[in-house]
């Protein structure tokens, strides 16, 4: 790679244009301009293929399904609102709501609690700083496997690791993984377990706090309790937005954990009495088990919905609570 | 919480006296977490040596006689499909997709960083707006589409979206890359008389080495953990990948070689270990920064 | 990367067929079959069925018979669990593409006729290329559907109750054929009290078994369209099993669902389990214990309401082969090697030819062949229920709100007006 330098550069500026090979330059913007948006084109055609193809088309084809009554076999019948009438009808249905919320609403605040957490804990220079980064980062990566899905079932059953500890305690349970109403905390547990990434991102934002705040509290006798709240919490406002935002829309798409976790073979692959039948599942459940395509994208919609809702909510609060430095990101 | 912020509010700490008892609680708490996030890791691997029927109910994490035959019963295979089939086959999907991702993710970053069209903003827009998108809006009509192209069973749908850049993520993990390299490069190079392709191919990709590191990475791991795609689009047995064939595992009825499937989990994991072992720096600096600019 | 966008045509596809549905990419990755109709005459059937490991590699032998005695025909085969091979199916059979031979239950012989997935075999028995005659006890009948041949059946099974023997043993009970459902739910006391195991694994959620006991009272699960019976009846059934789950004559649901797929019968959670009796080759390769068949309780002393059920082969109707596919039935059911490899598996040989060719010497086996001899010698056998289109999901609803009910997350009434509704929805009326 050769940089050449600028300057040198801009002494060919001064030349006559002379036939379709010539660099484009900017002494001729028209030209520039009509060949600027035909490489910009091209180079963005696989990518405008693709959000023709596999992205908006198919949304307009789902919207469409939502409306209709379709089994595959016949072809799809527009029916109306009849789907989303019985969405909201079914007790199954709401029951997958309810799963996926409470996942949510406990998973999403407990595991970015701890991700901030061990991030406060890791942003002090000390050895084995690095590892241990690394090493609470590693389940993120894992922890959407099969694998570890299995691995979590077995944890959680009964005479395993959770129930013993729990029995020491004279919690008598039982095993997680069997029980409708537990079953949703052990997927929980396995989202929390993957703090890792937020925890980076946090660390990111936490280096990038100016020391010299803290010394001036310091000066100004705030004690730390006082400098966490009113410096470092504002100061990663940002980062803790993102966390949030992406934490939370992940969060209501969790599908293989909940389907390996809470399933198994014998007919019910959303756990027992469907006590981890998140959204997802009871989509899957409707689409492929059941055949009700115009069901599950009805369903699928709503998720599109909920999903764009929450979004906005969260950027609608950011003016309150996000702190953005002027130039300093 | 808030006396681990105290620390960190003002680490180091000028007094030395203070020093040595902080220290050995940070490192106390540290190795706290560290315990917790390794337990499941330390069992599926003592586990993996257990017998079949102790696997769940004795919480030794090491069997006092370790045994090699949930190994050796791997070798077998599953139903007269060997494991190194779903090892192939997985693997035949990650790199695919990785190729995908590099070659069709950088192409549209540099069309939306660094080359200035009409609409370029607008469409720019639209590709930021399908990182939020839930994946399942799409599952149902795409999953009509490939069927309807007679590609059921085969690995096209798992792998078209990555060579059309839908993975709007690693798009724009490349962007914000290559926003960021010097502007005065691919001026020079272009009054040298090279085209976008040459500044693309000769320029910027050597210098997005970091970013496209980092993506491949991901893709690579993203690919090989995928069970969804596998499931619905994958009907034979000997197509599956290591996901569905440790599905095998847990749905089979009668044999419960509890023992096999816990050695395979193992084994499945660790490309994925291992990718992260050689290439942690990258895989954390990319989340870090994916954070910070978005 | 190649993609084939673009292809109107399905029949220039099927005449490629499954090797070109796979290029590019699937084709590199995995070892494909050739296709379906190459240049030496040579064809490729499709044969997909449910089943586990075990099951596969049986198969596999079968196949291999088969194709030794056919070089002209190469067998493609795919399999999954019971749970997924419907859903791989259904899109498969939407998507004008469906396995040219496939395993096929009762339950779901009119929902795809309906559909007009199903290839009526009686046009290859007139070609001679089936042959229907040399059935045991009426099986021949079995997979006809308003006069059309749709299943060939490949092994009888019926259901039973398996028993851990050594814990019957212990609670000194032996079932004896016309035992009633009070000596059932004496029993199921017994084993609790004497052996602190369950009685029972939850035979709520059996639809089968629950099928029996209506037929027992001159009804039965399903009629032509419809469902058999009333919301009391199954507000009876379902009031004596909530006191079974409570009192502890049937096992924890809670441990019942974590052990899945084990069964709780193999796991020492129950002493008993209502199941198929070809099944109990399954509890001996997963339990310790050694189990055994008892005949099904009755309500008079005499009707079990018992039938032969039979898991078949069906052909599709999109099959370019149809030949082919009735030959490889047609081998499938009366070949004696088939059955030697095959066991009882998939329950015992519907032909007598097989039935013979296969004369178990293990124990588990024989016991199997000893209860459906049984049947026959006590004379209970009766004509099959009817299924209608939407019985699968039927049968899964009650499996699933059964299961609710046992873990005490749906009271009775609730369960019964639950499952009521499903049903209705899927049987459309």
């Amino acid at each position: 790679m050769t940089h050449a330098p600028a300057t040198q550069a801009r002494a060919k500026d001064a030349e006559p244009r002379h036939g379709p090979d010539t660099p484009l330059r900017p002494s001729d913007p028209k030209t520039r301009g009509r060949r600027e948006n035909l490489a910009g084109y091209l180079f963005l055609s696989p990518w405008i293929a693709g959000f023709l193809l596999l992205t908006a088309g198919p949304m307009a084809a789902s919207l469409y399904f939502a409306f209709t009554d379709y089994n595959l076999f016949d072809a799809p019948r527009w029916i109306g609102l009849d789907d989303f009438s019985e969405m909201f009808g079914d007790p199954r249905w709401r029951h997958s709501v309810r799963v996926t919320l409470w996942y949510v609403v406990v998973g999403t605040p407990v595991k970015l609690l701890v991700a901030l957490g061990v991030a406060l804990l890791l942003a002090q220079k000390r050895r084995g700083q690095a590892f241990y980064r690394a090493a609470f980062y590693a389940p993120s990566l894992i922890g959407a496997s099969v694998s570890v899905a299995i691995v979590w079932k077995a944890i959680f059953s009964d005479d395993a690791i959770v129930d013993r500890t729990q029995k020491a305690f004279g919690v008598d349970v039982g095993g997680w993984t069997g029980d409708p109403d537990l079953v949703i905390y052990s997927l929980v547990a396995l989202t929390v377990w993957q703090f890792g990434a937020p925890m980076v991102i946090f660390l990111a934002g936490l280096k990038q706090v100016p020391r010299e705040l803290y010394e001036a509290a310091d000066v100004d006798g705030a004690g730390r309790f006082r400098q966490f709240w009113n410096i470092t919490l504002p100061m990663i406002s940002p980062v803790l937005f993102f966390n949030v935002l992406l934490e939370t829309i992940h969060s209501f798409q969790i599908f293989s954990s909940a389907y390996i976790v809470g399933g198994g073979a014998g007919g019910n692959a959303c756990g027992p009495a469907d006590g981890s039948m998140v959204y997802t599942c009871y989509l899957y459940v409707q689409g492929f088990e059941n055949s009700r395509m115009g069901l599950a994208s009805a369903m699928a919609w709503m998720l599109l919905v909920a999903v764009a809702l929450v979004t906005a909510v969260l950027f609608r609060s950011q003016k309150r609570w996000v702190h953005y430095e002027e130039g300093g990101r | 919480m808030s006396t681990q912020a105290t620390d960190i509010t003002r680490a180091p700490s000028p007094k030395r006296a203070r020093r040595l008892p902080g220290s050995l609680a940070w490192h106390l708490g540290s190795l706290a977490v560290l315990a917790v996030i390794l337990y499941p890791v330390v069992w599926v691997v003592g586990g993996s040596f257990k017998r079949s029927e102790d696997v769940v109910g004795s919480l030794d994490l090491f069997p006092a006689d370790p045994t090699v035959s949930n190994y050796t019963s791997l070798a077998d295979g599953i139903a007269d499909i060997s494991v190194s089939t779903f090892f192939l086959n997985s693997l035949f999907l990650a790199v695919g997709s990785v190729a995908g991702i590099l070659i069709s993710c950088s192409l549209t970053a540099y069309a939306f960083a660094r080359i200035r069209f009409a609409g370029r903003n607008l469409l720019f827009t639209l590709m930021i707006g399908t990182l939020l998108l839930p994946y399942h809006v799409l599952l149902i009509p795409q999953y009509v589409l490939f069927r309807n192209l007679d590609m059921i069973n085969t690995y096209t749908p798992l792998l078209l979206g990555k060579y059309l850049a839908t993975e709007a993520f690693f798009v724009f993990l490349m962007v914000q890359f290559m926003r960021n390299l010097p502007r005065e490069l691919d001026e020079a190079a272009r009054l040298d008389g090279c085209g976008h392709l040459r500044i693309y191919w000769s320029i910027v990709l050597p210098l997005c080495r970091p970013a496209l590191i980092t993506s491949a990475i991901f893709t690579f791991i993203n690919a090989w953990n995928d069970f969804m795609g596998p499931l619905i689009y994958l009907n034979e047995p000997s197509k599956y990948t290591v996901s569905l064939g440790l599905k095998m595992f847990v749905d089979q009825e009668g044999l419960a070689d509890y023992g096999g499937m816990i050695a395979m989990s193992l084994v499945a994991l660790l490309p994925v270990l291992a990718f992260f072992l050689a290439f942690q720096r990258h895989l954390i600096d990319g989340m870090a920064t994916s954070g910070l600019k978005g | 990367m190649q993609q084939r966008k673009g292809v109107e045509r399905r029949t220039v596809l099927k005449a490629a067929g499954a090797s070109l549905a796979v290029t590019g990419l699937g084709a590199t990755a995995t070892a494909c079959g050739g296709g379906s109709g190459s240049g030496d005459g040579t064809v490729t059937i499709r044969y997909a069925w449910w089943g586990a490991e075990d099951r596969a590699r049986r198969i596999n032998k079968t196949i291999d018979l088969f194709e030794k005695k056919y070089p002209k025909i190469k067998v493609k085969t795919d399999f999954q669990p019971y749970s997924d091979f419907w859903k791989k199916f259904n899109t498969q059979a939407s998507g004008g593409n469906p396995p040219d031979v496939f395993q096929n239950a009762i339950g779901f012989l009119r929902k795809y006729d309906a559909k007009n997935v199903l290839l009526d075999l009686e046009e290859q028995v007139k070609a001679g290329n089936l042959r229907m005659e040399g059935f045991r006890a009426g099986l021949d009948t079995f997979g006809e559907i308003d006069g059309k041949l749709l299943g060939v059946p490949v092994g009888s099974n019926s259901m039973a109750l398996v028993i851990d023997k050594p814990v019957y043993a212990r609670a000194g009970i032996t079932p004896e054929m016309g035992w009633t459902w009070d000596d059932f739910d004496e029993a199921m006391a017994r084993v609790r009290d004497r052996t602190g195991r369950a009685g029972d694994s939850g035979m709520y959620g059996v639809m089968y078994l629950y099928d029996l006991y209506l037929r027992q009272n001159g009804k039965a699960f399903f009629t032509e369209d419809a469902l058999g019976f009333t919301e009391s009846d199954l507000t009876r059934w379902w009031t004596k099993a909530e006191k079974g789950v409570t009192s502890g004559l049937f096992a924890d649901p809670k441990k019942v669902a974590q052990i899945k797929p084990k069964s709780a019968l193999s796991a020492e959670l129950a002493g008993s389990e209502f199941t198929w009796d070809n099944f109990t080759v399954r509890y001996t390769s997963e339990g310790r214990s050694e189990y055994g068949l008892a005949p099904i309780p009755t309500t008079d002393g005499k009707r079990t309401g018992q039938y032969l059920g039979s898991l078949m082969l069906s052909a599709s109707r999109r099959t370019e082969h149809p030949a082919e596919v009735a030959r490889f039935i047609d081998f499938m059911v009366h070949d004696p090697e088939v059955a030697r490899i095959m066991g009882y598996d998939r329950g015992v040989p519907a032909t007598t030819a097989q039935y013979a060719a296969y004369r178990p010497t293990d124990p588990v086996n024989k016991a199997i062949a000893a209860y459906e001899e049984s049947l026959v010698a006590a004379d209970v056998l009766e004509p099959v229920t009817p299924h209608p289109n939407g019985a699968d999901i039927c049968e899964a609803a009650f499996l699933r709100i059964g299961e609710e009910l046992g873990l005490g997350k749906r009271s009775v009434a609730d369960a019964v007006e639950q499952f009521f509704d499903e049903s209705k929805t899927a049987l459309g009326s």
